[in-house]
């Protein structure tokens, strides 16, 4: 134990120049940090530790699980559970594959017009989820735009239409802010894959398979899990939209947190425990992605 | 400039399409005076003039400036030191900033944020929930990422080190070096996340709609009652937001092609 210690105390005490110069030294400018930090920690990190705390608690004040056991045992809150899974697949999957598609479309028209395709793609990261649930209304409600074309193109009577209001109708919409989202990770990563590295390996006799499996993939699989984790993460959270276009008709966890925060059926402690399972399954789904990114990158490149 | 074959035309307006043609809904509907069929009829700026008329929504429409403004300046206040430390930094520090800066507001979504801070600010003497200032807290804390990363990057491109010992030999105060030599390197991609804090916080929904209470109504919230109750008011506020994050979008551009021509 004595010489675990001093041996730690060698290594510590004559730092490398080196090393020093890679960590560097406690800089003044390391206090620029400190409002950032000081912000987070009040109300980011604050907040999450009372929400994980009051989740242990019911609402007269006693300790309890079981805010959380009924997050177990109900069977709303399993089918929303249930629900949010499914949809976050469903959206990431349209998401990632709609992006791949772009992003591998992309680079084949002209510089100036891909750089403007690519900005173009970036919009719907600030535009408003509200806006978007309006907009989907319009062009594809009972009465929408498209609806009444398609109609009347093909003759179909007034009830047959795509119905917005509908899961399938949900991930849809959602596609209008997931396709962009990975078009901007993947038309990057495509812009890393040396095309010069797919010829040479045709050069040497392998076949379409073997390109795809050790030389394509390998490049595209991180960029392309580390997208499909922001999806997932971003869907798994959505509500806005959701609500805007069904409000509380569709059972998702996050729809099923908000509604306990407010009016009519406030529960905050139940929120609080909704909260930290929907945080727990958020890092499940991330850790498991980044799990399968690491493991894509080892395959790849050893 | 060659020109397109008939695949990539096709291929540029189906992809263009995907875009434009949801965001023109608000605005096709937001000036016309009907819009039962296929084509909208009429022309009128009539439900843009409700949106002042009405005391409710003209209010919101104040809210959510000052909301957005106030976002904008703390992001500068707080972030933008934040971004410059960061790019200081090396190694296992940085990668370990960059990592948070990243997942954070992964795990961390809006409607976990709204419930942590109605659970934490809602009792005294923190009872700030419900008021402006929880609001613009929240947009804050959803804009950080978006700035820290913009800023990082600004910094990132030019060598601050060198510029700076470069400025100094010749003579250059502190302020000076500040002045001359890194605020113009920088602005740009600093005011870039400024835009963008700018347009994530005029469009907010679901934080706001969770510690807002009465007096915080923002512009958002007033549309997803309005969507219920009235289209036609909904279409002008639908509309007027995707002009802010039309605006936004297009200096953003600007400020990009800016910084490509004078890196090339």
């Amino acid at each position: 134990m004595s010489d675990g210690r001093s041996g730690g105390g060698a290594d510590a005490a004559p730092l490398p120049a080196a090393a020093r110069r890679r960590f560097g030294p406690m800089r003044p400018e390391l206090f620029l940090l400190a409002p950032l930090l000081l912000f987070v920690l009040a109300f980011e990190i604050y907040p999450i530790l009372v929400m994980a705390w009051r989740s242990f608690f019911d609402r007269a004040g006693d300790v309890t699980l079981a805010n959380y056991l009924r997050i177990l045992e109900d069977p709303v809150y399993r089918t929303a559970v249930r629900n949010s899974l499914l949809f976050a697949t469903a959206g990431a999957m349209v998401g990632a594959v709609g992006g791949t598609f772009v992003g591998y479309l992309a680079p084949r028209l002209p510089p100036r017009i891909h750089r403007f395709l690519l900005s173009l793609y970036s919009l719907p990261l600030t535009l408003s989820g509200l806006v978007v649930a309006f907009a989907f209304i319009v062009l594809l409600g009972r009465n929408g735009v498209l609806n009444l074309i398609v109609q009347q193109v093909f003759g179909l009577p007034r009830d047959v239409y795509f119905d917005i209001y509908s899961w399938y109708g949900i991930v849809l919409v959602y596609a209008f802010f997931q396709i962009p989202l990975m078009t901007l990770t993947m038309a990057a990563v495509f812009e890393n894959l040396d095309r010069s590295l797919i010829e040479a390996a045709r050069n040497l006799g392998a076949r379409p398979w073997q390109v795809w499996r050790y030389v394509v993939v390998p490049v595209l699989a991180p960029g392309f899990l580390a997208g499909l984790s922001i999806q997932f993460a971003g869907l798994l959270g959505a509500f806005g939209t959701v609500l805007a276009l069904v409000g509380g008709a569709k059972n998702l966890l996050a729809i099923q947190i908000y509604y306990h925060t407010s009016e009519s059926t406030y529960d905050l402690p139940q929120a609080a425990a909704l909260s930290i399972t929907l945080i727990a399954i958020i890092a499940g789904v991330l850790v498991l992605l980044n799990r399968l990114e690491r493991w894509a990158r080892r395959s790849g490149g050893g | 400039m060659h020109r397109l074959s008939a695949f990539q035309v096709l291929l540029l307006i189906l992809l263009v399409a995907f875009v434009v043609v949801p965001i023109a809904m608000p605005v096709i509907f937001s000036f016309s005076l009907f819009w039962q069929d296929i084509l909208p009829e009429g022309f009128t700026l009539r439900w843009y003039q409700k949106i002042l008329a009405k005391p409710a929504t003209s209010r919101s429409l104040g809210v959510s400036l000052i909301v957005a403004t106030s976002a904008v300046l703390l992001n500068l206040l707080i972030a933008v030191p934040a971004g410059y430390a960061i790019s200081r930094l090396h190694g296992r520090f940085r990668r370990f900033m960059t990592t948070v800066a990243r997942v954070l507001p992964l795990v961390l979504p809006p409607v976990i944020v709204g419930t942590a801070l109605l659970l934490a600010f809602s009792k005294p003497p923190f009872a700030f929930s419900g008021t402006i200032w929880m609001v613009i807290v929240a947009h804050t804390l959803l804009g950080f990422p978006f700035m820290i990363r913009n800023t990082l990057a600004s910094f990132d491109t030019i060598d601050v080190d060198t510029l700076s010992e470069a400025a100094a030999s010749l003579g250059a105060n502190l302020w000076q070096r500040l002045r001359y030599v890194i605020v113009p390197n920088v602005l740009p991609g600093v005011l870039a996340g400024a835009l963008l804090v700018f347009a994530i916080s005029i469009g907010e929904f679901e934080v706001t709609s969770m510690v807002a209470g009465f007096e915080a109504q923002t512009l958002p919230l007033q549309l997803f009652q309005q969507i219920r109750n009235d289209m036609r008011i909904a279409s002008a506020i639908s509309a007027f937001l995707v002009y802010v994050s039309l605006v936004c979008f297009l200096g953003m551009t600007w400020l990009g092609g800016y910084l490509r021509e004078r890196r090339a």
